[in-house]
């Protein structure tokens, strides 16, 4: 009895993106009632979730913080030079959970967006991090970087407006 | 900056590119189900390790740059995935999305060299 061979082949379609649907990415050769759909109701929306990872970053960022101050005002030894000694101050463990809950966020957008605008959207944490480190932390905001934000944030509306052209025309 | 800093920051945005690229590949294939989404773990995985060995890389350069001149690399990163997301993904931006993603890129910069 002979055996069966098959030639291996990728089962990647080349030319499919299946997640024009939500995006100003255009593509046409999937048909649209192919493209996949996120389940009903705001909290599922991948845009609201990528939102989400974008503050659970932003606060991961501070709780780091606040947690690596913490731990430095408690201890001088050689261990707080490795980052081990931050492990002992809860602020640092919820730092580390709001970063693996921001990386959930981040897969299942990446579900339903494509890859450049998602990344693209995600700069809000450039906005979030210095105004959450003004409002709780204190730090000073220049000019410079007030500048930085508003661009940021004009850069995102701009990406918001081209995504909402897409699906106007689906 | 050294040859070596600059090779290690080059090679830290090519596995960050990389990495996404794969995160996204493992959850367009987990999307897509049947048998595409075969070996969708494997994948992720793959991106999760691409990511890890930017981050180290990245932080590793750190004590060996200025961080001046370390930052603008942060601020390109989105048009590098852009980029990539084109050349291996076939994603394509309309002029709209790369102002804004321009525009991103612009504000990273201040924001970090502030």
């Amino acid at each position: 009895m002979g055996i069966n061979k098959t030639k291996r082949r990728s089962v990647l379609p080349r030319k499919v993106d299946a997640f024009a649907y939500y995006s100003p990415f255009m593509h046409d050769k999937l048909p649209a009632a192919a493209l996949p759909k996120p389940a009903p109701g705001l909290f599922w929306n991948p845009y609201v979730q990528i939102f989400f990872t974008v503050l659970l970053t932003a606060a991961a960022q501070i709780l780091l913080k606040v947690g690596a101050d913490h731990s430095a005002s408690n201890n001088n030894s050689a261990w707080s030079w490795m980052g081990l000694t931050e492990l002992a101050s809860w602020w640092t463990w919820a730092g580390i959970f709001a970063f693996v809950a921001s990386f959930g966020g981040w897969l299942y957008a990446l579900r339903f967006l494509p890859l450049g605008l998602a990344f693209a959207l995600t700069n809000g944490v450039h906005i979030f991090v210095p105004i959450g480190s003004w409002y709780f932390l204190g730090d000073h905001i220049g000019w410079l970087r007030a500048s930085g934000i508003l661009i940021i944030i004009s850069g995102i509306l701009l990406l918001a407006q081209s995504v909402a052209k897409v699906e106007e025309k689906v | 900056m050294s040859l070596i800093a600059w090779t290690l920051i080059i090679i830290s945005q090519i596995a960050l590119v990389a990495g996404q690229i794969f995160l996204k590949r493992a959850m367009s294939r987990r999307e897509h189900g049947g048998e595409i989404a075969r070996g969708w773990i494997t994948t992720l995985v793959i991106g999760i390790a691409t990511m890890t060995v930017w981050f180290l890389l990245w932080l590793g350069v750190m004590p060996h740059v200025e961080l001046s001149k370390q930052m603008p690399f942060e601020g390109i990163s989105p048009i590098l995935i852009v980029l990539g997301a084109a050349v291996f993904l076939h994603e394509r931006l309309n002029w709209q999305g790369w102002a804004g993603v321009g525009l991103t890129c612009v504000g990273v910069l201040l924001v970090s060299a502030s």
